[in-house]
């Protein structure tokens, strides 16, 4: 057996004091998961594959373009953002191991991303128990931010917003044969129980609900149903898929009342060309959580900046990530340079910030995580989209 | 001509054959088996609960795969309805939970009786139907149920499905992540075991019987209505316990986990293991589960990987997996596989 010398064990001892006082002198704010003296990584999930990879992705170049101009004028507090993004295909099935491989093996310092309901309320569990700040870009369902959880925090508009914006748009312009078109999936039945609420709560009956397939190829016997009860505003829960057919449908047999469509139908200009004529539109508001037109003034620095940076056609999808990435950095700024997961949390709880895309600032409270309040109201005028107001719907 | 003895018959008698089965003992499929079974084991023990959840979920494919291999490849029933059962388990186990409020441990075995009992609905037509007429009458099988998940909401909560509590394994000192990773484990230990019970037993004959021809099987006394009502049943016990875990594990049941793609998924298992082979489908269906984790984001990659695998399979290895490894492990057998025949 060997003896242990007094050479041996002086080498050990200081090998040792070596070893902790290298610990010891680490800053204190190495110790936060994904945060280093350099880089702060923030971690994204979205459908960047499949069906609804083309509403996603947009969302998240968004938020990666606000990262970049952060890390070119210098960085947060002199770190730079590390954006990392999985792809959870928009399906719960999918998500939960995508969010589960973000947050153990990307160890990212807070979740800016989420753009499917349905992924996103799979995924939430998994955040709540990682004790993630989690910044939701676009999954609408309002139990994800309802009741307030410490974590989550939203900065796109609440489903139950948009359609209390559409019904009270349609109101103000004293309508009162208001008719509903949805579509069945997860999105648009997130919409068709609060519009109901919202039917409810001003005390009137839609004239008629018509429901139509997500990709329809023709409408007309719906059409025809809807035009039957007379209605002189449509309120639409629809994607362009199935908003094109039944808008070139309507035309087609001369339905033309106000209707009032929400985010997915912000592109009114590229709903006129799906359709083929610009006049199946002039009736046609979009009440959505972005603030401009892609064409406006106020967008054109990040239109620029998108266009150049991904090879995308700016639109209102950038939008929404542009806003929550800039909320993102924002609340990094004011947690300070000894970042924690705690101290976002309680600036994020208390943030205020006016983003270059939306119509109205962030406001988060410590009792409402639904920080999107001023949604736009858009039109098609002059062969473009144009804004032409503002709502900030309340319950 | 197909081999229904449950052992290689051949006896080596050279030093050279004599070493090849001395290295079969080895590299055989038990061994092989215990070992998948000991890394699944330890598993909890040295990765990453990201890790652990792709472990789960492979675990539960493998019941799921198994249990189609019953009913596909014993029994040559060439049903789509499979993922439709895979939804029914886990809707009915996570119903039971949520609005009926019985604990797991109760809910997962009613869950998977409810299964057999729609499984055993399914199974009425088919013993009128066969090759592509079944097909096609369990492919409009799977269609209803996910229609009746998105629609029936009074019950199955829609479009949006449902969130449930956790499953909790406190009692058993365990979290519920590793709890429910080690009752899948365990469950699927005894569904593969259960499944070589089968296979021996003079059921497993009857389904290899049948699914070579219906009438010679008839001719040795067969029952044949029997014989397919015990194969649904069979196939709709492990999706209900495999639906429940799925369950269990998500704690969220949407309708859109189970649309045909799940069909696809799990035929691509069985019949890349091989269809018959027990130990070809887990083994499938870990390499699959691993294949489409390892290839997350990349979604197309994962469509032409599938395509190319299956195509790879069927024309240089039309017996799956089981079929190469037989070829290239000596002592590796397979009872009542499609690749026993070569």
């Amino acid at each position: 057996m060997r003896t242990l010398t007094m050479t041996g064990l002086a080498t050990m001892t200081g090998l040792a004091s070596v070893a902790a006082l290298s610990l010891m002198a680490a800053p204190a704010a190495l110790a936060e998961t994904g945060v280093t003296a350099e880089t702060i990584v923030i971690g994204g999930m979205g459908g960047l594959t499949g069906p609804s990879a083309g509403l996603i992705i947009p969302q998240l170049n968004g938020v990666q373009a606000v990262f970049e101009e952060a890390n070119a004028a210098g960085g947060i507090h002199g770190r730079k953002i590390v954006y990392t993004k999985q792809d959870d295909e928009c399906l719960p099935s999918r998500g939960v191991g995508a969010v589960k491989k973000l947050i153990h093996e990307e160890k990212p310092f807070m979740i800016v991303g989420g753009g499917c309901s349905n992924a996103a309320i799979a995924q939430k569990p998994e955040v709540i128990e990682a004790k993630i700040p989690w910044v939701i870009v676009a999954s609408t369902a309002d139990s994800l931010t309802e009741p307030v959880n410490p974590y989550i925090f939203t900065t796109m508009s609440a489903a139950w917003m948009e359609v209390y914006g559409q019904l009270q748009l349609a109101l103000d312009q004293g309508k009162t044969r208001i008719a509903v078109v949805w579509q069945p999936d997860a999105w648009g039945k997130a919409r068709l129980d609060p519009m109901k609420q919202a039917f409810k709560a001003k005390g009137i009956e839609p004239v008629s609900i018509q429901e139509i397939a997500v990709e329809p190829t023709d409408t007309t016997p719906t059409v025809l149903q809807l035009q039957a009860t007379k209605p002189d505003a449509v309120l639409l829960l629809l994607f362009p898929k199935a908003a094109v057919p039944f808008l070139r449908d309507a035309y087609k047999v001369g339905l033309q009342p106000l209707m009032v469509g929400g985010s997915p139908l912000g592109e009114i200009d590229v709903l006129a060309k799906g359709v083929g004529s610009p006049d199946s539109v002039k009736n046609l508001r979009a009440v959505t959580a972005a603030g401009y037109g892609v064409d406006d003034p106020q967008v054109a620095k990040w239109k620029g900046i998108v266009e150049k940076r991904f090879g995308d056609r700016f639109n209102v999808l950038h939008m929404y990530g542009i806003s929550a990435g800039q909320f993102a950095v924002e609340a990094l700024k004011q947690a300070g340079p000894e970042l924690t997961r705690e101290k976002i949390l309680q600036v994020m709880s208390n943030l205020t910030v006016k983003t270059d895309t939306y119509a109205g600032p962030l406001e988060c409270k410590p009792t409402d995580h639904q920080c999107h309040k001023a949604l736009g109201i858009f039109a098609f005028q002059d062969g473009r989209v144009t804004g032409i107001g503002v709502t900030k719907p309340t319950r | 001509m197909v081999t229904l003895s449950n052992e290689p018959s051949a006896e080596p008698s050279s030093p050279r054959a004599l070493k090849r089965r001395n290295l079969g003992r080895l590299v055989g499929r038990r061994p092989a088996l215990a070992v998948g079974v000991l890394l699944f084991a330890v598993l909890p023990l040295v990765a990453n609960p990201y890790q652990v959840y792709v472990g789960n979920l492979a675990l539960i494919y493998v019941i799921l795969a198994v249990g189609l291999n019953i009913l596909l490849g014993l029994a040559g029933q060439l049903s789509f309805a499979n993922g439709a059962l895979f939804g029914v388990g886990a809707y009915a186990t996570g119903l039971l939970r949520l609005d009926a409020g019985l604990p797991f441990w109760l809910a997962l075995p009613v869950g998977t009786a409810i299964t057999v009992a729609i499984g055993l609905a399914v199974a009425l037509p088919a013993l009128r139907l066969r090759g592509l007429y079944l097909a096609l009458a369990t492919i409009a099988f799977a269609q209803f149920a996910l229609w009746t998940f998105v629609h029936w909401d009074s019950v199955t909560h829609g479009t949006a499905g449902f969130v449930m509590t956790p499953v909790d394994f406190t009692a058993l000192g365990l979290r519920t992540t590793t709890g429910i990773y080690y009752l899948s484990l365990v469950l699927a230990v005894l569904l593969v075991a259960a499944a070589y019970g089968i296979m021996r037993s003079r059921i497993g004959r009857a389904l290899v019987a049948l699914r070579e021809s219906e009438v010679a099987a008839e001719s040795i006394a067969v029952d044949i209505t029997r014989t397919k009502i015990t194969a649904y049943t069979l196939t709709a016990v492990y999706a209900g316990v495999a639906g429940g875990l799925f369950a269990g594990l998500l704690n969220v049941v949407v309708p859109e986990s189970f649309n045909l793609f799940q069909i696809v998924l799990q035929f691509c298992m069985v019949v890349v293991g091989g269809l018959g082979s027990i130990a070809g489908s887990a083994i499938a269906a870990v390499l699959l589960i691993g294949m489409q984790e390892g290839l997350r984001g990349m979604q197309d990659l994962q469509e032409i990987g599938l395509g190319l695998l299956l195509l790879g399979m069927l024309l240089f290895a039309p017996g799956g997996l089981v079929q190469a490894l037989r070829r290239w492990l000596p002592g590796w057998t397979e009872p009542h596989s499609r690749g026993e025949e070569d």
